[in-house]
This record gives structure tokens, sequence and C-alpha cells, in this order.
């Protein structure tokens, strides 16, 4: 019989969480990487400031070299996130299996949903710490005006939800294969694929679509492929750098995604790109953990001959 | 405590378990035992959750382990044939981990993991790191950690492997101490002398069947009767005991006689009774004065059930 006040209690105490935890910020790997990603994010953010000041027309004041800077440490910040998190991730249950620790820990009374829950926020807790660990870097920036509150927040969150995705990718592939290097490299080019690569393929058919469409003819701005209006990236940018020219109807938008053809529809309440990507990575988390869960349940019918 | 009837696996083409079936009572030290491929680690699989049989029944305590895992794994503690270790954790921290994965709450699972570290003789060991200690120390952390929600079945499998002649004396003593504990252990290895000297039930399997299975005096009994016979004669001087040597040589049947200190011991095939043969003594006018069907080590009886069909596919290879 299923325990559910068992199962929800696994949702907050979780044994694998502290134990991965404990297992992570005991090596050097830990502040090794803390220490790295700050490095390269504040040399980034040095290197922006001492080209902005430089070359930044004078009439552009602070205020905008403030908000240039944080849209670049933003994006950089992201683009960071989305490189760190399958390689925290990846081997989170692939690891279990090369150590040989995964079949012990099945017969311990834990559900596949808690190995998965407690896998997936171990790994986003440290990512979580990268992000966090990069605030003095961000308020620092945001001190220079330009950046609403509103904003940050929404950077932060778009960050956040993206670690989480980038996470529960990978820790899919990590379910999916028996070795870390496999699932890494996997993960890597899954991670890669729905963020570079969407952004560069949304960008494309963009292109495409407003040279053959009237609007190119009367110098209409062009409506942005839903494949690039769903990427974090350039909901990010949209956000910091033109925050009020990005935002469809979801009536354009569910006319855009079904590849429909007439005149654009003004129907439905607006959405913003920020909104729009993170609808479709809460989306892709959802999916990938639970296909973690079957693919973790769905091991033990898929054992191979033992030596015994 | 554990039953199991009828149960098969299949791994593609290759037959692990055929209607493996065997019982084993509460409270016993079950010796299984096999070649390697027989079927053991298959079948403890099983048992542990981890692997779904194809057909067949095994429960635990009366659960299906097929049905209710999370039941099975509350009654049961596994030991696998390997050592999986986390880095990093100590040994205490590395049954503390494990009590919380069996819902112990954390104070609960801390004096429990001390306790298991002192039963185990680690307890001077338990804030070192798990990947420092020694292969023998490891395995009986490894024990320890099966232990840990105070289970009344436990599945061992191969616990022995590797670990030199001291560790192996210190893990079977501590198996015997699970025993007076109440504690029902089913126990796979390939080294027969040790299985004989630890367990009070005896399973033999053989690709996947269980050929021989039951209490140990009674598998031992079982194989050697009908094998060998030692006979002692009243009037035992050299030219009688060589009388009833010839005499028994000359029987069919009977393969081989030895003569050693005035004592005879026949070597039977088995479609000879051993009544006919006394009878058949005794009407040839000598002085019977024992006939004691000589019990069978378990390494024979281990060779003579498993070597059979090893044997014949040599001898139609050959």
């Amino acid at each position: 019989m299923i325990d559910w006040r068992r199962r929800l209690r696994r949702i907050y105490r979780n044994p694998l969480i502290l134990k991965d935890g404990l297992a992570r910020m005991r090596s050097w790997w830990a502040p090794g990487v803390v220490a790295l990603y700050l490095a390269i994010l504040g040399l980034f953010a040095c290197l922006f400031f001492a080209l902005s000041l430089s070359t930044a027309p004078r009439a552009w004041g602070l205020a905008r070299v403030g908000s240039t800077a944080f849209a670049a440490l933003a994006l950089a910040q992201l683009g960071l996130v989305c490189l760190f998190a399958p390689g925290v991730a990846a081997g989170a249950i692939s690891g279990e299996r090369e150590r040989q620790t995964l079949d012990v820990l099945m017969v311990s009374g834990v559900t596949s949903l808690s190995v998965v829950w407690g896998k997936l926020v171990a790994s986003i807790a440290f990512l979580l710490l990268l992000i966090a660990s990069a605030l003095p870097l961000f308020a620092t920036v945001f001190l220079f005006g330009g950046i609403d509150v509103q904003q940050f927040v929404i950077t932060q969150v778009l960050t956040v939800v993206t670690a989480v995705t980038a996470g529960a990718l990978s820790l899919f592939w990590s379910a999916a294969f028996r070795r870390t290097l496999i699932s890494t490299v996997t993960a890597y080019a899954a991670t890669f694929a729905a963020t570079v690569g969407t952004l560069v393929l949304g960008a494309i058919l963009t292109q495409i679509a407003y040279t053959s469409s009237p609007a190119a003819r009367t110098g209409t701005p062009p409506d942005v492929h839903p494949i690039l209006f769903f990427n974090p990236g350039y909901a990010m940018g949209a956000l910091l750098l033109q925050p009020s020219g990005a935002q469809l109807h979801t009536g354009r938008l569910a006319q855009l995604v079904l590849l429909a053809t007439g005149p654009a529809s003004q129907s439905g309440p607006v959405i913003e790109p920020w909104q729009a990507a993170l609808t479709v990575q809460l989306a892709l988390v959802a999916v990938s953990f639970l296909g973690a869960v079957l693919l973790l349940r769905g091991r033990r019918g898929r054992e191979s001959p033992s030596a015994g | 405590m554990i039953a199991v009837d009828g149960l098969t696996k299949r791994f593609g083409k290759h037959l692990a378990l055929q209607g493996l079936e065997f019982t084993v009572p509460q409270g016993e030290i079950f010796g299984f035992l096999g070649p390697n491929g027989a079927g053991k680690t298959t079948t403890i699989r099983i048992l542990a959750t981890l692997t779904r049989p194809d057909a067949g029944v095994a429960t635990i305590g009366g659960i299906r382990v097929d049905r209710d895992r999370f039941g099975v794994q509350k009654l049961m503690g596994y030991v696998p044939d390997y050592f999986g270790v986390y880095d990093r954790l100590t040994a205490v921290e590395y049954l503390e981990f494990y009590a919380g994965c069996h819902d112990l709450p954390p104070r609960q699972g801390r004096r429990v993991a001390h306790e298991l570290l002192e039963l185990v003789a680690l307890a001077d060991r338990a804030g070192d790191q798990v990947d420092a200690l020694s292969r023998g120390m490891k395995q009986r952390l490894c024990l320890a950690r099966a232990l840990v929600h105070n289970p009344q079945v436990l599945l061992l499998d191969e616990p022995a492997s590797g670990l030199d002649p001291r560790a192996r004396v210190d893990m079977r003593e501590l198996i015997r101490e699970l025993r007076r504990m109440g504690k029902t252990i089913l126990v796979s290895s390939h080294i027969v002398p040790e299985m004989e000297e630890l367990c009070t039930w005896i399973g033999v399997i053989e690709h996947g069947r269980m050929v021989a299975v039951g209490p140990k005096a009674d598998v031992l009994r079982r194989a050697a009767t009908g094998r060998r016979v030692r006979i002692e004669l009243a009037d035992a001087d050299e030219a009688r005991i060589e009388a009833a040597r010839e005499r028994l040589d000359g029987q069919a049947g009977v393969l081989a006689v030895e003569a050693e200190d005035g004592v005879l011991e026949v070597s039977l095939g088995e479609e000879l009774a051993q009544h006919r043969l006394l009878r058949d003594l005794v009407e040839a006018g000598f002085d019977v004065a024992a006939f004691t069907p000589v019990a069978g080590s378990l390494s024979d009886v281990f060779l003579g059930l498993t070597g059979t069909e090893e044997e014949e596919e040599e001898e139609m290879a050959g």
C-alpha cells in the first residue's frame, strides 16, 4: 500500500540531499567551481565595463552603461549556468550506478521518485549557490542604475529556472545511461541544443519568414519565430534591452506555433518572451523529471544476467 | 520465512532460472551453493526486489516480492557481492544516511548507527571515511548497513568474496551472531567448506534448478546414502578381511573395496541397495560388527550434484 504521508515527507526530508550535499562540499571541486565561476563572471564584468566606458558615446551616461553591463552580465551568467549544470547533474544517477551503490539504494525503502527528487534538489542547490555567489557582482552593477527591481528579479528567476531546466535535462540523461561520460556528453549536447541551438535556429527561421513576408517591404519589425520566442537567452535579452518591444498576443503566438497564415491575431492576453520561456522550461522540467523517474523505475525489467 | 515456488527468469536466450523451488524456515542459515552462472545472484536479486521474475512466486515473510516491494524491503536486508562506496562520507554518516532512507528519525538513526558499528567491531573507525577502510571492514560495514532497519531476513550474496582468512572468520562469526539474534539468513557462496561449517540448511543450484535442498544433515545423508559404506567384522583377522574383500569385490554394483586397519570401505553403485550387501555378508558367514553409511563432505555432495551435466557435455564434446 502506498504511504502518501511518507512520500510527501520525502519532499522536504530527503536523505539524498544531505548526503550528496555533504559529499560535494567536502571535495576541492565545490570551492574550485565557485571560484572559477566568479572569476569568469568578474573578469567578464570588468572587461565589459572598461570597454563600455572607453567606447560608449558621452551622451549615454552611467545609467545606460550600467543597464548594458547588467544585460551582458546576466546573459553571461545564463551561459555559464548552462555550461555548469550538466557537469553538476549529469553524473548524479549514472554515478550511483558506476559506484555500484544504486542497487543498495533502491532496496533501502526509497522510491524512484524520491531518488530523482533528491538528486535534482542536491544538484540545483549547488547551482543556486553559484547564482547566489554572483549576487554581489550584480548588486554592484545594479548601483549604476538603468535597471529596475522588477527586471532584476525576473532576470534572477529566469536564471534559476534555466538552471533547474538544464539540471533536470541532465538528470534525465543520467538516468538513461549507465556511464557518466556518455550521460555528460549527451546532457551537454541537449542543453546546447535547447539554448544556443534554438537561438540560432529561431533567428534563421525568423529571418527566412521575414524576407518572404509583406512586412519586409513596409519595414515593419518581424514577428519572431516561436522557437526563438521560447528561448531563455532571447527572453532575457528582450527583457533587458527592449522591455516593451517583444511581447505578442497569445492568439498571434498560437498562429506562429501552428504555422497559420492570414492577418496577425490581436486576440488573447499579451505575453512577454520571459513568460513564454518560463512556461516552456517548467514544462521541460516536468517531462525530464517524470522521464527520469520512469527510467529508474523501469530498470528492474531491463536487468542483464548476473554472475552467480 | 522465505518461500520460492516455480521461479523462472530469462535474459534473452539465456534461461537463468527454471522453475526454482525452495523454502527457508525462520531462524536458519541457508547456504545457497552453486557454480558460477548457476543462478544464485539472480535468485537473490529477485528476492531483494531488484529483478522481476518472468514466472513463479517468491515471498519473504508471506509478502510477494513482485507485489509489495516496500513491504519486503522492510523485512529484508541485502548485501550484494560488491561493495560500492560513497566518497567523503564517514562510516557513521554512511549508516545514518541509510537509516534516513529507512525513515528512522535522525536521533534514532545516529544511535542505531553507533550500535551497529559496535556489533561489527568498527566502533573505533566511526569517524573514518568509508573509502579508507579495508575490504574486510567495508564488508562488515555493508552488513551493518543492511541491518539499520532491523530486518528479520538477510540476503548475503558472496559475503566472504575477496576477504583474507582472518576477515572470513570474522564474517562467519558475525553471521552466527546474527542467527543468535533471531535473523533468518540466506547466504550464497561457492566456498563450500566454509558453508559446511556455517550453514544449517543447504540448497544446491545448478543451471537454474535446485538439485538438493533441506537441512544440512539431510542433504549430506541423502547424497551420501548408497555411495560408501564402512564395514567392521567381529573376527577381524587378516585372512577373514581378505576373504570378505574378495567376496564384496565380486558383487555386482560394488565399485571398489578398500581394506585398512581391519576396516572395509566399500564404494557402491546406485543400483546396489545396502541391505542386500549386508544380507549377503551375513549369509556368507561373516560376523558383521558394524555397518555404517559414510557421510560425505559437503564438497563431495556439491561436486557430485553439480558436475554431472558438465561431465556429460565434456564427454559428448570429446
